[in-house]
């Protein structure tokens, strides 16, 4: 189960679902092999467009989404579903498939079309079910479940699907501390010990300071910083990013101060 | 809604044994079936008899499998060939092809094929906004589309000589049609889209079952989503056209029994079309006989099936809109 990471890097994206209102303005990143980023900025910045550029969803006008230097769009959508994984906002299921079953739909890329899952899948979907901890509730409904629950097994479902790369939109922006803390957590372990390129969009910024490797800041369409946590959370650059007065306080033991918006 | 049962692993030996016991139940039931009731003097024959159970398998497992893909693929409870417009469209076809170039034959179903695609990318076209489709305007679009291929086929029919006028409006309430008893080439075509399209809709169903999970999570597990839907939507064209060329535009066939199958069998898709396929089978065939036999007996002759269809589905329509519908939203 250890794959080797792989680089995510974008470059120079120009994207805009009407051409004449870019969203993603020139955007270049690089998330390293192995590293746990997290995309910040207000609402409207390009976060989501950006991350499903690299996901091969939406092609941008110019510039191009790369993993490990090749272009997302050259993949075979097994391959690519192969290597890079995704997690919504919110987890859906219009049918009462039972957990097990949602996170056994992770294997649709290494099993045949028909889907038929063999002792190895249930193998990697048992082990994904262990690390989310949703082995519980494995025959239980997505509706059953709380919002957290439910996005644990989202997150088992991509784990399930063995790719070196995880994408995540705002995977915990609905759910309580607990349950946020268990996600991240698991985030920064898988993409330790995987190893795996994990790259999510978020809204707390003191979360994603403690968790993450490296952080980008991003506004209207354009990245303002990127780096380290401690080079990041600045007093100046998120009071310009976010249009808010800001206060860095010093909490805990934490290498990265706390950001306070007054 | 959760089931107790220890997680089963569904392999390809089960699913071939489930198929098998599913191909002989539904013969058993044709080979019953065809000893009920007095078939038309001219269908006294044991082939002729055959056919007619035959196209009753076709026509009852063509929309039936076409209604589970259909609202695996939309997310939509409420997807199924009749409501959205793509019977009449196929019906569109067949009398085009009857009354412009005074055809009934093999062209049938390639022509009601044609109005069946069409129908389907017009409806995708209205209902697609950015990529996704809405689950209302896909509905509306339906409906619009049915009133228009409505108003196409009545023009058509004005056109038809006079002495054909009774025979296409049984056709078009679901009486299967004599056209069909003297050409078993026609059959056979038939059940060649049917057969094909079933066999697809097998290979797909992993891809549907993900789908239920929306759009960009069944795109990043490598199902090629857009691709996905042309092929669906093909498919169900060619099921419809075969279903309807047999038996007109027959309603909520699609609809009813895609339903009781999953409320049975749970949602797996690769099951559903199967036994689906079986179920809408063996209800049409039952739902034929109860026609000609329920008919008889009160003195009106033979009805026809998609009366019997209408009357039972409409209701249930009406149900599943009250109590899904809010699902779909989520």
């Amino acid at each position: 189960m250890t794959e080797t990471a792989h680089i995510v890097e974008a470059r120079d994206l120009l994207f805009g679902y009407d051409p004449k209102t870019p969203v993603l303005r020139g955007v270049s990143m690089a998330a390293a092999a192995g590293g746990f980023t997290c995309l910040l900025g207000p609402n409207g910045s390009g976060k989501t467009t950006l991350l499903r550029c690299l996901l091969g969803q939406i092609r941008p006008q110019q510039g191009a989404a790369l993993l490990d230097g090749v272009p997302v769009g050259d993949y075979s959508p097994l391959d690519l579903a192969r290597m890079v994984s995704y997690v919504p906002q919110f987890p859906t299921s219009t049918f009462a498939f039972t957990v097990r079953e949602i996170i056994l739909m992770g294997r649709y890329p290494h099993t045949g079309a028909l889907g038929l899952a063999g002792r190895q899948d249930l193998d990697v979907a048992d082990l994904a079910m262990r690390m989310t901890e949703t082995a519980d509730f494995a025959a239980r409904t997505l509706e059953e479940l709380s919002g957290g629950e439910a996005q644990r097994v989202m997150v088992a479902r991509a784990l399930a699907q063995q790719p070196s790369i995880m994408l995540l939109d705002e995977p915990t922006s609905h759910l309580d501390i607990r349950n946020q803390l268990l996600v991240y957590r698991l985030l920064q372990r898988v993409a330790k010990d995987w190893p795996m390129t994990v790259i999510c969009v978020s809204h707390d910024l003191n979360v994603a300071a403690r968790f993450a490797d490296s952080l980008v800041l991003m506004r209207g369409g354009q990245i303002l910083a990127a780096g380290a946590p401690a080079d990041v959370i600045r007093k100046d650059l998120l009071e310009q990013t976010y249009d808010v007065d800001i206060e860095l306080i010093r909490a805990g033991d934490s290498p990265v101060p706390f950001v306070w918006a007054k | 809604m959760s089931r107790s049962s220890p997680p089963r692993r569904l392999t390809l030996r089960s699913l071939l044994l489930q198929a098998a016991v599913l191909v002989l139940v539904t013969a058993a039931v044709a080979l019953l079936c065809s000893l009920v009731g007095v078939m038309h003097l001219r269908h006294s024959v044991w082939t002729l008899r055959l056919m007619r159970m035959a196209a009753a398998i076709l026509v009852g497992a063509g929309l039936a499998s076409s209604g589970t893909a259909l609202q695996g693929l939309l997310r939509n409870p409420l997807a199924e060939p009749f409501i959205l417009g793509i019977s009449s469209g196929a019906g569109v076809g067949v009398l085009v092809g009857r009354v412009a170039f005074n055809m009934i034959g093999l062209g049938t179903p390639i022509l009601a094929f044609i109005g069946a695609v069409v129908t389907c990318a017009v409806v995708y076209a209205i209902a697609q906004r950015g990529r996704r489709i809405d689950p209302y305007v896909l509905l509306l679009s339906g409906v619009i589309v049915n009133v228009f291929n409505g108003a196409l086929i009545f023009v058509l029919l004005m056109v038809a000589a006079p002495n054909e006028k009774l025979n296409y409006l049984q056709w078009s309430m679901g009486e299967m049609p004599d056209w069909v008893w003297n050409r078993p080439g026609l059959l056979i075509l038939c059940a060649c889209f049917v057969a094909g399209g079933l066999l697809l809709l097998l290979l797909r169903g992993a891809a549907l079952n993900t789908m239920g999970l929306g759009d960009d999570v069944a795109a990043s597990s490598g199902v090629p989503v857009h691709w996905l839907r042309v092929e669906v939507f093909v498919v169900v064209g060619m099921m419809t056209a075969a279903a309807v060329c047999l038996a007109g535009p027959i309603g909520f066939v699609g609809l009813i029994i895609p339903h009781i199958c999953r409320m049975l069998l749970g949602p797996d898709h690769r099951k559903l079309v199967l036994y689906s396929a079986a179920a809408g089978a063996i209800a049409l065939m039952l739902a034929d006989r109860l026609c000609q036999v329920g008919g008889k007996a009160i003195g009106v002759g033979e009805i026809p099936v998609g009366v019997v269809t209408a009357l039972a589905g409409g209701p249930f329509f009406i149900y599943l809109l009250r109590r899904r519908f809010r699902e779909v939203r989520r």
